[in-house]
């Protein structure tokens, strides 16, 4: 297995963490807090050594999402829809590993959408109705965006 | 020697603890009602930046729109009142005759009112002084019981005199007719004379002697003698005065503007020479009979 270099597991940690503070700091802002989240989540969290330490930054996401919107009456359905959607697109990684930007954007579209009718799902279940916002349209719109420099962070050679 | 997967080996530990965080996640679901408080208000503790800045957008934002809305509604408000001066000015140049009718009948009330005579009021009709033996015509005639010679007067002074009298009209005969004579009276000096008129708005004086002294801008008012007028109402002022042999022949402009007449006030048949003051409240005596 080939070692991924400290430099970039330090940066993915830092950039991770960067992302997290942005879930936290744009809850006025709906959309561009969910852009982050399904950033942190999709092309951060699998991208970790260890699907556990991506399983813990996904359901972190989830938990400051949900305590920052202040909306739920019971949290912890965005962090469990985080962690499986997260450790889903980890295995699918591993799998079959993209080849191309493309690719990787179409998978990272197909989990968004997975991810949002989980978090939907989920949420619906542990905390009640609640209203659709318009972070799922900013997610959808820009996954070339987020998807781009998810990519730059994909580093399958570790995996292989 | 391959590792068993869910052995208690590092990716096997992994693979529990993932499965913990897991289980744990759908136990804390499906039991389902944790105090959620804390972490919430401890992120929003740690969010009060981000909420700062949000407040200050939406205070912005709340700002502009006021002021959008403040600038439409001025501008409706200005479309309005823009409206409403259009429309106050068609009805000013709409009324405009009515608003002088009912100035010119404020102000002949007033002279109603000083003068302690019973005067009878009437509107002029049709104004034909510049035409030979012109005059004018009002809509007041026998039926009000006008009779010849009788004064009339607006508020600016004497007009002139009701020459004939029809059924529902009459004509009035003005002052600076050629064929009209008014007993009159200068207030300096005094002398009296006859006023003949001479063209339109101007008359001259006869009659007096070349030894009174007569000045120009001299206000000259109604004798009395003529039966017609009181002694004391305004008929003009003296414009200049020319000497000629055994009189001077006083010019006078008229103090009517007979030209722009529209309401007058007619006096009564010989109203007699004097105006009597209008009696005031009687006076009683401490027994209450009056004094």
């Amino acid at each position: 297995m080939i070692q991924r270099p400290a430099s970039a597991s330090f940066r993915h940690f830092i950039v991770a963490l960067l992302s997290l503070g942005a879930v936290l700091q744009t809850a006025a802002w709906p959309g561009a807090q969910a852009v982050f989240h399904t950033f942190l989540v999709l092309g951060l969290a699998p991208e970790f050594r260890s699907p556990f330490i991506g399983a813990l930054w996904a359901a972190a996401a989830g938990w400051v999402l949900e305590g920052s919107l202040r909306m739920y009456p019971h949290m912890g359905g965005t962090a469990l829809a985080n962690m499986i959607v997260c450790l889903l697109a980890a295995w699918t990684l591993v799998q079959w590993p993209p080849r191309s930007a493309k690719l990787y954007w179409a998978r990272m579209g197909a989990f968004a959408v997975l991810h949002i009718l989980l978090i939907r799902g989920l949420v619906l279940f542990a905390a009640g109705a609640y209203t659709w916002g318009s972070g799922p349209i900013w997610t959808l719109l820009l996954v070339p965006l987020w998807a781009s420099v998810a990519f730059k962070f994909y580093f399958p050679h570790h995996r292989e | 020697m391959r590792q068993r997967p869910w052995g208690w080996n590092p990716a096997g530990r992994r693979r529990w603890a993932t499965a913990l965080l897991l289980s744990g996640h759908v136990i804390w679901i499906l039991l389902g009602r944790g105090n959620s408080d804390r972490w919430q208000r401890a992120l929003g503790l740690l969010s009060t930046p981000s909420q700062g800045v949000s407040a200050k957008m939406m205070a912005w934002r709340q700002a502009r729109t006021d002021k959008v809305r403040d600038l439409e509604s001025a501008q409706t408000e200005l479309r309005n009142l823009r409206s409403q001066a259009v429309n106050l000015q068609l009805a000013a140049v709409r009324d405009a005759a009515k608003v002088q009718e009912a100035e010119e009948a404020t102000r002949l009330l007033g002279l109603k009112k000083q003068l302690p005579l019973e005067l009878k009021a009437a509107r002029i009709v049709a104004n034909v002084r510049k035409a030979p033996f012109g005059g004018m015509i009002i809509d007041q005639g026998e039926d009000l019981g006008l009779v010849r010679d009788q004064g009339v007067v607006c508020t600016e002074g004497v007009v002139g005199r009701i020459w004939s009298v029809a059924k529902h009209q009459a004509s009035v005969l003005p002052l600076d007719a050629h064929n009209a004579s008014t007993s009159v009276l200068l207030s300096r000096s005094r002398a009296t004379g006859v006023l003949q008129g001479v063209g339109p708005g101007r008359a001259e004086i006869r009659y007096i002697g070349s030894q009174e002294l007569v000045q120009v801008h001299e206000s000259v008012f109604t004798s009395g003698l003529d039966g017609v007028f009181p002694r004391g109402l305004l008929v003009g002022y003296v414009t200049a005065v020319h000497a000629e042999d055994v009189e001077l022949r006083v010019e006078v402009t008229l103090a009517a503007q007979l030209d722009r007449l529209y309401l007058v006030l007619i006096l009564p048949p010989s109203p007699g020479m004097e105006l009597r003051p209008p009696a005031g409240p009687v006076a009683k005596t401490e027994t209450g009979a009056p004094k």
